[in-house]
This record gives C-alpha cells, sequence and structure tokens, in this order.
C-alpha cells in the first residue's frame, strides 16, 4: 500500500531536519538547527526518567537525517507534556518534532497500530461535536477503576441535570464539523489507516506461523501493557 | 547646466558591487555627462587610490564643489572631508548622496534603484548650488579627563590617563572604590597555575589613585548631567553626604560601638555590617560612612555612640550633599556589571534552597575578609542572628562557626556548580551571549577548595567548557587536582529534607540521567550589565546593545569607542569579560582618551545657526532656546554659543523675522535638495540627523526592503522644515511627507521630542486639507523593521493617491 | 510574560471541555457559579465544537484538520459576540492558541481553510488574519479567577485555615506556549494564589511540582506502567509534603491523580491521605457552593466526604 501523504504535518522535503522545520506543528522559530546536544530537554523529561527514551538522541538523530527513527519504538513514549520545549535553552522544541516524527512514521505504515486505540475519536467529534474516552479505553478504565466509577458513568445524564446542565455534552454543529472533517480529508486518512492496520494483522498473522513469539517485539507489535490495546477500532 | 555648477564633479564608488550590482552606474554616468557634468566613478573610493583619484580631479579640472555617491556619510564622510580640504576646497563644498543605504541596499529592482540613485545626486547638487564655504569653528579641548566608575577597569584608565599627564577625576558611586575584584578575593594565574591575592594586586592600585597628584578621587559620587560637547564636557556630579569629615582616621571606634546592624552589600546580604561602617576593611579612602536609612540618629532616636568614640570629632549628621561641576575634555565609562538574577530561573532554587549560591557569594564565602572569613560552609548551617551578635564583639561569624562544626556539618564534602546560568539561554529573562568568565571562575573557586579542602568532591557541569588561550593549562591543573566534569545542562535541582541537594541532569557523553549529590551547588551566573551601566549610558546618550552593554563604535576598529565623539568605554560596561581583558583594554579607552585632548584644538560640527544681524530686530525670541544657546552680547547683538548649542533648530522656529538658519540646512539649501529629489507620487521622509538617521541606514543593513519612491532628507531635526518647504514639497510631487524624529531616550532628546512633536501638530493644522499628508514616526534603532514597514506602507498608500 | 491587569472580565466564551462535561461536569458549573457571583460577562455557546485536543495529540488528527476545527471555533466565538475564548482544560488553552498563531501566520494553511470552508458552503467561517490575536484573545479560566482573586477573598464564606494544598498547574498551561503565563513559567503560582484567597496554606514548592500528571494522551492507554510511575511519583512527593488536598486546572490531570489514585494505592501497595478538586470546585465551595448540586463531588473517585465533614461543610 502506497505511503500516506499528509502535506502540511510533514511536508516532503530531502531531509528530516527541513520536514520538521517547515510541518506545521512544530513553531516557525524551531531552534533545531543551533542544538547544543545539552540535554536539558532529556534531564526534564518524565518519559527519559522512567524508560529509555531520550529527546536529545532523537534531536541527533534527526539532524543526522537518521530515518531509523521513525521505526524506533522510542517515539512512541513521549508524553506531550512540552517539558523539554520550556527549558531548551536553544528554542528547539524536541515534543514538536516528535510530533512531527511519528505523523511521518504513520505514514509509511510504520506506528499504524498504535492509532487503532483512538480512531473512534474522529466519527464521534463530527457526530456529536465533542470528544470522548475511545472505547477500548472506557473497558480498560472499567477494569482499572472499578465499580465507583462505572456506576458514576451510568448516571452521568442525572448527575448532569442535577448539576442544571444538559443530560449530554452534545454540542450544535449543524453539521459544520462532519464537513470540515470530510474536507480536511480526515476521513480519507481513517480508511486509509483501518486498512493499513487489518493489513499489518494479517501480516503478522502470517509471519507468526514461521517466527518465533520473542523475536517479534519491538519491530511491531502491540507494545502496550494493556488488555484491550484498541482491537475495537479495526473490526469494522 | 546652471553657471554656479561649472566646476562641480561627481564621484561614484561601486562599494566593490554592493552599489555597483544594483545600480547601473553607466546610465548613470551617461545622463549627467549628457548634461555637462564630469563624472568619476571608481571601485572603492574610500581607498587610498581613490582619494588620490578625486584630489587629482579637483586639481586638474579646478573643481570647486564635490558630489561623492557612496555608502553613508556616517561612515566616511570625515574621510571624504578630509581629502577634499587636502585638495585645497572648502569642507562645506562636498555633498555626500548615500547610495549604499539609502539605495541600492534596499532597492532590489535595479530600474528604481537608478532612477532614485540619480535623483539624491540631482537633490546633493542642487544643493551645492547654495552652499557657501563655511568658516571652521576651532575650540580647545579641556585638558582634563573623567572616568566614571572606580573598579579595576576605572582604576586603570585613571592611572593611565595620569601617566600620560592628564588631570583626571575618578568618580565611584559607592563609598570606596575596588569594584567587584575587591570583592573576588583571588585571582588566578594561567601561568603559575596558582590563585593570587586580588587584593593584593588591587591596594597598591588603588593607594596610587589616592597618592597620584593628577586624579581627584571622588567616592559616594553620582554623575547626574552631562552636556556641552566633545572635547569640552560639562559634568554635573551629586557628591552624597558621609556624615563623616575626611580627618577621619579609619580607627574603626564609631563601627565597634554602634548598635545597629544592617545588611551588607559588599557580602552580597550577609548581615554584618553597621551603620557606620567602611565598604570593607582595606577601603580607599578609609573614610567611614553612615548609612542613613539605619542609623537611630536619622531616625529620630537619640543615639550618637559614634561620637563620643570619635576622637577626631569627624562625625557630623548635620553634613550637606554637594553638587559639584566640572569641565572634561574626555570621558571614559567604566560602569562594570552585576550578577544575573539567578532568581529567574526557579528550576535551581535559588532564594528557596539555602545550599544553592552564585559564584560571587562563593568568592565572598571565600574571601577572607568575607561572611565566614574564608572559611567553606554549608549556608543552611550558617547563619548571622544579629541578636547573637555582641556590639562590641566582632567574632560573631567564627562563634557561629562553632556552633557549626560542633554539629559537625558545616564544611560540604560534595560541591556541584552549574554553568551557563543565564549566560547561552534564549529564554525570556535569560542573556544570548557566553558571559566568558564563569567557566575559569568556576576552576579557579574549584581548585581553591580542593587545595584547602582536599578530598571534596567537585562536580562541574558545563556544556562547552571554554578555556581560552593558556587559560588551558589551568584547565588541565584543575582536571589533575581531582575536579570532576559533567556535561550536560542541569534541568532542575531537589532539596532533600535535610537539606541536601540533588542535581538532575543527563550526563550527555555516557547518556545516562543523572543526579548528583550535593551540599552545595554553585551557580555560575551570567554577567550582565551594573545598573549604574545603564543609568549612564542614558545619562550621556550613548548607544547600548539589545543587553544594555555600551556599544563601541566598531568591534573591531574602534572597540573602545562609544557612539559620542569624546566618550569612551571600558570594561565589563561595554561587553562580559574577564580581569586581565579588563585592564587590557582599560589601557586602550586611557590612550585613546589622552590622544583626543591631545588633539586640541579640535574643529567643530559647522551646523549651529547663524544669524542675519541685518535682519534680527533684537526681539530676543530666541533666547526662548531650551539649552540656552543664546544670548545678547555687550553691543546688544543676539549671538550663540557653538559649544551649547545641540544644532536642533527649534530657534529658526522662534524667529520671525527669519534671520536664524542653521548653516548647511538653510531654506534655500533644502528647497533645492527637495527639488531634485522629489518625483510624482514620492514619500518624502525628513530624517533627524541623530539615531533617525542610523536606523534610517540599519534598514539597508539589516537586508530589509522598501520602495524606490520613498526618498530621505536629512535635517538636524524636524524644526527645521516650516510649512513653506513642505507646500514646496507637494509642489515637487511629494505624496506625503513623513517627519523621522529620534526617540526621547536621552536627556538632549527628552528637551527636543515635545518641541518637534507640537511643530509637526502645528504645521499639520496649518496645512488644512493637506495635513493629511503628513506623518510623523518615533525611530527606535531596533526597529529597522517597523520602519521599513511604515515606509513601504506610506508609500504604497501614495501610488493609490 | 502576560500582565495580570490585562486579562479581561467581559466578552469571555467559556469554552466547553468534553473531559469536563464527560468526567467533571462540576468544575464547569463551579466555575459559572464564581462567575456569576464575580460578575463577569460570560457565555456558553452550544455551537462550539471540542478542540481536537484529544485526537490531536493522540496523532489521530492532521495540524490542518485542527486548525480548521479552531476556526470554526474562532467564528463561533466572534458571531455571538465573545471573542475572548476563556478554556476550563489546558489542552483545549494551547491548541486554540497554537491554532490561531497559524492561521495567522501561515498564509497556506489559512488559505486552504478558507477554501474549504467555500467549498463546503460555511463563508461564515472564513477566517481572515489577525481575525483573533493569540496573546489576548486566549484564556484559562484560572487566569480570570485570578485576576479576581481579592472579590473572591471577600465573598469567601467557609475558610480553609490550617489546609495544605498544593497546585498541579497543567503542563499545556504553562510549557507549551510560555511566553503567555502569568508569573514565571518555571514556577506558575496561579492555583496557589487563588487557594491562599480561600484562607488555605499552599505548600508551594514540593519536589517534581513541575512534573507532567503522566496521562501523557496515548501513555495512560498503551504503556499505562510507566504513566502511572509519573503519577505516583508526584503523589509521593506531596503526601511527604504533608498535602492534603491536590489542586487542579485540567480534567486530564484531575483524572489521572483523582481516577487513578486508588488505582496505584491498589497496584502499588501505598497510601495517600490526599484529595482533589479543580481550582474552581475549592474556590466555589470557599464562597459557600453545594459540594454536590453545584460542585459535583460525586463524580469523583477519592471520596471528599471526609475532607467536607472535617471543614464542617456537610
Amino acid at each position: 500500500m502506497i505511503p500516506y501523504v499528509n502535506k502540511y504535518d510533514t511536508p516532503e522535503c530531502k531531509t528530516l531536519a527541513e520536514t520538521v522545520k517547515k510541518s506545521i506543528r512544530t513553531p516557525a522559530s524551531l531552534g533545531l538547527d543551533r542544538c547544543i546536544q545539552c540535554g536539558a530537554c532529556t534531564a526534564s523529561c518524565p518519559a527519559a526518567r522512567f524508560t529509555d527514551y531520550s529527546p536529545r538522541q532523537i534531536v541527533k538523530k534527526v539532524l543526522e537525517n537518521d530515518r531509523s527513527v521513525l521505526e524506533s519504538e522510542m517515539i512512541w513514549s513521549c508524553f506531550y507534556c512540552y517539558s523539554c520545549n520550556l527549558r531548551c535553552p536553544r528554542n528547539n522544541s524536541p515534543v514538536t518534532i516528535v510530533q512531527v516524527l511519528r505523523q511521518m512514521a504513520v505514514n509509511e505504515g510504520i506506528g499504524v497500530e498504535k492509532l487503532a486505540y483512538f480512531l473512534e475519536i474522529g466519527e464521534y467529534l463530527a457526530e456529536n461535536g465533542a470528544s470522548k474516552i475511545p472505547g477500548a479505553g472506557v473497558k480498560n478504565m472499567e477494569s482499572d477503576l472499578g465499580e465507583r466509577w462505572i456506576s458514576f458513568k451510568k448516571n452521568l445524564e442525572s448527575i448532569r441535570e442535577e448539576l442544571g446542565l444538559s443530560s449530554k455534552d452534545i454540542r450544535n454543529t449543524h453539521g459544520e464539523v462532519q464537513a470540515i472533517l470530510e474536507a480536511t480529508g480526515y476521513f480519507n486518512r481513517e480508511k486509509w489507516l483501518k486498512a493499513k492496520i487489518q493489513e499489518k494483522l494479517l501480516h503478522q498473522l502470517l509471519e507468526n506461523q514461521c517466527i518465533k513469539r520473542e523475536n517479534r517485539s519491538g519491530d511491531f507489535g502491540f507494545e502496550s501493557d494493556r488488555r484491550c490495546p484498541g482491537q475495537p477500532a479495526f473490526i469494522i | 547646466m546652471n553657471a554656479a555648477l561649472d566646476k562641480t564633479a561627481v564621484f561614484i564608488c561601486h562599494c566593490s558591487g554592493n552599489i555597483s550590482e544594483r545600480i547601473d552606474i553607466n546610465s548613470l554616468k551617461k545622463t549627467l555627462k549628457a548634461e555637462g557634468i564630469p563624472v568619476f566613478d571608481y571601485e572603492y573610493l574610500c581607498s587610498r587610490e581613490g582619494q588620490t583619484l578625486i584630489k587629482n580631479k579637483i586639481l586638474e579640472g579646478k573643481l570647486d564643489r564635490i558630489v561623492i555617491g557612496s555608502c553613508t556619510p556616517s561612515k566616511h564622510g570625515t574621510l571624504f572631508k578630509k581629502c577634499i580640504q587636502e585638495a585645497g576646497l572648502n569642507r562645506a563644498m562636498l555633498e555626500i548622496a548615500n547610495l549604499r543605504e539609502h539605495c541600492a541596499w534596499v532597492h532590489p529592482d535595479k530600474a528604481g534603484a537608478t532612477e532614485k540613485a540619480l535623483s539624491l545626486i540631482r537633490g546633493k547638487l542642487n544643493r551645492l548650488e547654495n552652499h557657501k564655504p563655511l568658516e571652521e569653528i576651532k575650540v580647545n579641548i579641556v585638558p582634563q579627563a573623567l572616568v566614571i566608575g572606580g573598579g579595576i577597569a576605572g582604576i586603570t584608565a585613571a592611572v593611565n590617563l595620569a601617566d600620560n599627564g592628564i588631570s583626571t577625576y575618578l568618580v565611584e558611586k559607592e563609598s570606596s572604590i575596588g569594584g567587584n575584584m575587591a570583592k573576588i578575593g583571588k585571582v588566578f594565574s594561567p601561568d603559575k597555575l596558582a590563585e593570587e591575592c586580588a587584593m593584593c594586586s588591587l591596594s597598591p592600585l588603588m593607594n596610587e589613585v589616592v597618592a597620584n597628584p593628577r586624579i581627584t578621587l571622588l567616592t559616594w559620587t553620582e554623575v547626574e548631567r552631562l552636556s556641552g560637547s566633545a572635547g569640552n564636557f560639562t559634568v554635573r556630579l551629586r557628591k552624597k553626604s558621609r556624615y563623616v569629615h575626611d580627618n577621619c582616621t579609619g580607627c574603626g571606634r564609631c563601627s565597634r560601638v554602634c548598635p545597629v546592624l544592617v545588611e551588607n552589600e559588599f557580602n552580597c546580604g550577609y548581615i554584618d555590617k553597621k551603620a557606620i561602617s567602611l565598604r570593607f576593611s582595606q577601603s580607599v579612602p578609609k573614610i567611614y560612612c553612615i548609612d542613613p536609612d539605619y542609623c537611630l540618629q536619622f531616625k529620630g532616636e537619640t543615639c550618637g555612640k559614634c561620637v563620643e568614640a570619635c576622637k577626631s570629632g569627624a562625625i557630623d549628621f548635620s553634613q550637606k550633599e554637594e553638587i559639584i561641576e566640572l569641565n572634561v575634555g574626555a570621558v571614559i565609562v567604566a560602569t562594570g556589571f552585576e550578577e544575573y538574577d539567578v532568581s529567574q530561573k526557579p528550576q535551581y532554587g535559588y532564594g528557596f534552597f539555602k545550599n544553592v549560591i552564585t559564584q560571587m557569594e562563593l568568592a565572598r564565602m571565600l574571601g577572607i575578609n568575607g561572611p565566614s572569613k574564608g572559611i567553606l560552609v554549608k549556608p543552611s548551617d550558617f547563619s548571622l542572628d544579629p541578636d547573637a551578635v555582641s556590639s562590641t564583639s566582632t567574632c560573631s561569624t567564627e562563634r557561629s562557626l562553632e556552633n557549626s562544626s560542633e554539629k559537625g556539618s558545616g564544611t560540604p564534602k560534595r560541591i556541584v556548580m552549574i554553568q551557563c546560568v543565564g549566560s547561552r539561554d534564549e529564554k525570556e529573562g535569560g542573556n544570548r551571549y557566553c558571559s566568558r568568565y564563569c567557566c575559569m571562575a568556576a576552576l579557579k573557586h574549584s581548585n581553591l577548595i580542593m587545595k584547602k579542602y582536599p578530598g571534596t568532591e567537585i562536580t562541574i557541569c558545563y556544556v562547552d567548557l571554554r578555556a581560552l588561550g593558556f587559560y588551558e593549562n589551568y584547565y588541565r591543573a584543575v582536571q589533575d587536582i581531582g575536579v570532576r566534569f559533567v556535561r550536560g545542562r542541569p534541568a532542575e535541582i531537589v532539596e532533600k529534607p535535610d537539606k541536601s541537594l540533588l542535581v538532575r541532569l543527563e550526563d550527555t557523553l555516557n547518556q545516562k540521567i543523572t543526579e548528583l549529590p550535593a551540599d552545595l551547588v554553585i551557580l555560575s551566573a551570567a554577567m550582565v550589565p551594573s545598573k549604574g551601566t545603564r543609568k549612564i549610558a542614558s545619562i550621556l546618550n550613548i548607544s547600548q546593545d539589545e543587553s544594555g552593554f555600551i556599544k563601541e563604535r566598531h568591534s573591531k576598529l574602534r572597540p573602545v569607542d562609544s557612539s559620542l565623539d569624546g566618550i569612551f568605554v571600558c570594561g565589563t560596561a561595554q561587553s562580559p569579560k574577564d580581569v586581565t581583558d579588563t585592564i587590557s583594554q582599560a589601557g586602550l579607552a586611557a590612550i585613546r582618551g589622552s590622544a583626543f585632548i591631545a588633539d586640541s584644538p579640535k574643529a567643530l560640527v559647522n551646523e549651529i545657526p547663524t544669524i542675519n544681524q541685518l535682519l534680527c530686530d533684537q526681539c530676543t525670541e530666541c533666547l526662548k532656546c531650551p539649552f540656552e544657546a543664546f544670548s545678547l552680547n555687550d553691543s546688544g547683538k543676539v549671538i550663540v554659543d557653538p559649544l551649547v548649542c545641540t544644532g536642533c533648530g527649534y530657534c529658526t522656529e522662534l524667529c520671525q523675522k527669519g534671520a536664524i538658519q542653521i548653516s548647511g540646512f538653510t531654506k534655500s539649501q533644502l528647497k533645492a535638495e527637495v527639488e531634485g529629489v522629489v518625483k510624482e507620487g514620492d514619500l518624502l521622509g525628513f530624517v533627524n540627523s541623530g539615531i533617525a538617521s542610523i536606523t534610517c541606514d540599519n534598514i539597508g543593513n539589516s537586508a530589509l526592503t522598501y520602495p524606490s519612491n520613498v526618498k530621505l532628507v536629512k535635517v538636524p531635526t524636524n524644526l527645521v522644515v516650516d510649512k513653506d518647504l513642505l507646500l514646496h514639497a507637494f509642489k515637487c510631487g511629494a505624496s506625503a511627507v513623513l517627519f523621522i524624529e529620534d526617540p526621547p531616550d536621552s536627556p538632549k532628546v527628552e528637551v527636543i521630542y515635545p518641541l518637534t512633536i507640537s511643530h509637526f501638530e502645528k504645521l499639520k493644522k496649518e496645512l488644512g486639507d493637506s495635513g493629511d499628508r503628513l506623518y510623523f514616526k518615533k525611530a527606535y534603532v531596533p526597529n529597522t523593521r517597523g520602519l521599513a514597514g511604515t515606509f513601504t506602507s506610506l508609500a504604497r498608500e501614495g501610488e493609490m493617491i | 510574560m502576560k500582565a495580570i491587569e490585562d486579562v479581561p472580565d467581559n466578552q469571555l466564551l467559556l469554552f466547553k471541555s468534553c473531559m469536563v462535561g464527560q468526567e467533571y461536569p462540576g468544575v464547569e458549573t463551579s466555575t459559572c457559579y464564581i462567575f456569576d457571583r464575580l460578575g463577569i460577562d460570560y457565555c456558553i455557546n452550544d455551537e462550539q465544537s471540542c478542540c481536537t485536543g484529544i485526537g490531536h495529540y493522540t496523532d489521530v488528527f492532521e495540524g490542518l484538520t485542527t486548525a480548521a476545527i479552531a476556526a470554526r471555533n474562532f467564528a463561533v466565538a466572534k458571531r455571538c459576540g465573545y471573542p475572548n475564548i476563556t478554556c476550563l482544560c489546558s489542552t483545549c488553552y494551547a491548541v486554540n492558541k497554537e491554532a490561531c498563531e497559524t492561521l495567522n501566520t501561515n498564509t497556506e494553511v489559512r488559505e486552504k481553510i478558507n477554501s474549504i470552508f467555500l467549498e463546503k458552503g460555511l463563508e461564515n467561517l472564513v477566517y481572515e488574519k489577525d481575525d483573533m490575536n493569540p496573546r489576548t484573545n486566549f484564556y484559562h479560566a484560572v487566569e480570570i479567577l485570578l485576576s479576581k482573586v481579592d472579590k473572591i477573598r471577600e465573598q469567601k464564606k467557609f475558610d480553609f485555615s490550617g489546609i495544605k494544598t498544593a497546585s498541579h498547574h497543567a503542563c499545556h498551561y504553562y510549557k507549551v506556549k510560555y511566553l503567555d503565563v502569568l508569573g514565571n513559567p518555571e514556577n506558575p503560582q496561579l492555583i496557589d494564589n487563588i487557594s491562599a484567597a480561600c484562607g488555605a496554606e499552599p505548600v508551594r514548592w514540593y519536589e517534581d511540582r513541575t512534573l507532567t500528571c503522566g496521562m501523557g494522551f496515548s501513555q495512560l492507554h498503551l504503556n499505562k506502567d510507566t504513566s502511572l510511575q509519573v503519577t505516583k511519583t508526584k503523589l509521593d512527593s506531596l503526601q511527604r509534603a504533608g498535602v492534603e488536598l491536590m489542586l487542579h486546572m485540567c480534567p486530564n490531570c484531575q483524572i489521572q491523580y483523582d481516577r487513578y489514585q486508588p488505582v496505584i494505592e491498589r497496584e502499588f501497595g501505598v497510601k495517600y491521605d490526599m484529595v482533589h478538586m479543580n481550582i474552581a470546585q475549592f474556590a466555589a465551595l470557599s464562597m459557600g457552593a453545594d459540594p454536590y448540586k453545584v460542585c459535583g463531588f460525586q463524580t469523583h473517585s477519592v471520596p471528599l466526604e471526609g475532607f467536607l465533614e472535617k471543614n464542617g461543610i456537610i
């Protein structure tokens, strides 16, 4: 399947650095080229503290135009907390660079499965004008949070009414949000993503028959420690 | 061709392509030659060969008026004037058309630029028709110098000036000279790999200041005002009252009996000083000083203990401050730096965590005249409780040290130093520059501590270690002694309940996130211009860079000249630097100052009012000059003092008879230039020749552009532009006229600016409907982009009309 | 740095937050409760949609979609005459502010979005350059509360003296657009100052105070262990500091701390003596709001009854 084209987030350029600088996800004044590898980003990073993630190394790879970074599990560990953005003395912004890298990885079909979990958000938004925790997330939260939360969720409508709010948080967007999502190409992308995820799943099943399971982790596959890692999204 | 111009020639400089690539010089030559005007061009007119060309052509053709098309006159104007003078012409007979900053560099369209270049040259040719030779006004330079700031830079400059035979005033706002160098305790020597006592180097110098008969030392004194001009400045000083007369012997009895403890700025805010005190024990002059904010006597209480104790009767609560006026030929600014306020980086916890201090605070701690008498302590274990200090004892510090050693935790064992705090930092509140001194200060303090407290674990967290030249030897020695270096910029500091600290950073060389435990963390704070530096820059009206340091004229060719003639700068007031570099630079500033003074008499700018005594009816309106430059002489005639006059042109507005004109900017000259320059639909800008003019030039330097139908004419200020001239400009085709004025940022412009505003408003009213075509803009030097934008939008508007 | 004097008290569009609406609806009602009593001119508009934040930061939406949805919401705000978008959620705040900057500075994106609007017959949504100002049209509700902190103090009915509170200033409020924060972005004090006005004792300095909540958008769902480790780190620090009440300004952080505190206690075998509220809920409570009918505490996971009883509110 051909890669997905995402012109604004990942404009096609000769180098990773160029793409990152031109992307609308990164600030116009990005100090990428001025990086002095001081490590203030990594030292400030919650993901780096608890995993092998390193924003400094990601920036280095981008500057070296090392495209293997797109296949690295590392880029999926960022919390998007923007601590590196706040601390960088050169006005670089690793957090927004990682956003671009993730989009590039998705376009090449590398990280699509990471999105499976959240693909309901688009349709729900089009219909209701609001977002919600995706279905797989609700299932995981139910098992994490137990009875108290489940019963509150069941009573949400009456609680909202008691507070003087409408029973459901639904917005009246006159179909405009639906129209915008169509026209910006969101639904096409969603379709592409779902197909890509299916393709990968099949590929994985086939590969599983000849390769031992242990070898699989890291390259591809669901790194999630979750019981519901997003299957609902691609059972179409 | 006009008869007055039959001996005029035009010279055009290529500026090595800067001009010739954007302007079609051949087409200019063709057009002008067709009108019978000789035109010569050369690759570099500013070169020796270029000047020879000009001189030869003047002599060959018996030329008497010259137009040069080149870079901005503020760059080579003086050089070219000198050049034509050497060929026997009066300097008034030269006009420079700015073909580079005002044309080639700002108009990418070659046809437009060439057309504009021609109009600029025509304007200058027109102007020359009306030129008369100007008499040179020469003044004698006052053979005295003023040095502002008594740190190592100011002391060095003063001593050097005096050694050159120049009588020098050294002004210091504190009660003693010595500055920051007196605070730092030790200076390092890269060849002996040792640390020397800073005071031992400084003290003899300070004493020389007092001993030298050519130096007048004025401490506890601040500069309030500077007027006059280069070579003849008048400086107003405020000498604050010490409440102690000069017959003080410095015995210290007064301080010992004084019951009031105050915060000691010299010791970084420790409360270890009395309300009557010396700044430090080797203070020069050694005269005590009372702080009236704390002295009980000034709070309405009766105390008088110091008066009783003083055997020479030096204390005098009624002593008054003095205003001193000095006349000097040159000024050297040596007002120094202060440490960056590290509390702007809360992630390092300064101000919250007691054991986080700055390098300067560490220097004070290691100084034997410091708060802990040179003993390394953890600030959390060290307190100077005012109640614990008996009024007669000076051993308070030792006592609290004893207390802390009883707890057995006094001396920090693990020290972490963090480099680049507030330096090389693009974030809000940070400074983009490298502060230059901090790497070496950290190495020096590490070495000192390792020698005195062997076994201490010191870690320096750096990003790039900058030990330039021979300093590398010292760096190696510090490595050898066992100091550890970690490459990484710490993210934050955490304080544990026992007041120990954790410095969180990535060791970027082994790529591990590390938490360095520390008993004491030292922040190497950036060097920023002192408040005094900022204040003096504004009082003297000299340029500063974006960080507030005083800007030199040219980083390579004029490294100690400020933006104003006769005012020089040295030391950390100019840029961050260490003691060694400061001393070298101060020596140069002294030489430049004495050379300036030696070059007496000096020719003054002749662009000042001339009074036509035939038209003058002695109405005395011109005596309203805000600078009081006008007076009546013994025979009742109005005269102007060229030294006081700022050339602003307000008098031309005041004089109803039209008897006053500014030389070089007479009504007929301005009219003539406008006629030559303006084409149908042009935006005409009258540019103040000060800051506004620099800003216009900077548009070109910043590679910004604006349309070529924007024409700029330089004026002393817009006060010389009257209604008649504006109507003339409109008649010549100007779609709009823009006044570009200096911002009211200096004492001089603070006076002139409101006058230009009301002048503008008055003209707008007088013009009636055409008043809508008159605009006003303040031009700040950094705002080149804004000014170019104004030019573009007004020019576009004009095109639409 | 933003100046507190420049924070407006009129023409505020109280921007509905999806996570507030679905998890902590009391945050919205508490904010309205305070706004009504402080005489703030605001409106809520049901035509306003989600900011796309959850989808944007789980990498589902492209930048173009996010900017287009934002442009639509800006049109809604302008059309109803309430152009000062005031968010209950820090991510809405950051997403809207960034989108506005993109729309103003990136001509290509702006023109593309406008052409989409025209193509879909949505002329009324067309965004002209500088229709909104990223620095002056976007606020977090906490900024409005802080600008009226004196009035909150005046109208205080319950005094929480002796209660040790700690603030969790939301990352997307002060780390994304760090130049537009009230105060130094390395040490935000907004919640603390409001908490102090309610009589409480804010612990202004605690270890890891700038650490993220750990939700990390996809992280809670894909890497739960790491996510909860981050959350736990901050809870541990606050427990050491003796904090009783942790105050929030973002529903995402509140989910992470309030909903997951019991999970962490269970899974890591620890115990925390801490309850959670949004600062608006706390300020409303202090001004006399009903804990259930206004503050909506029945939706919380960490029960607040003990806290409310101790302070004599129930």
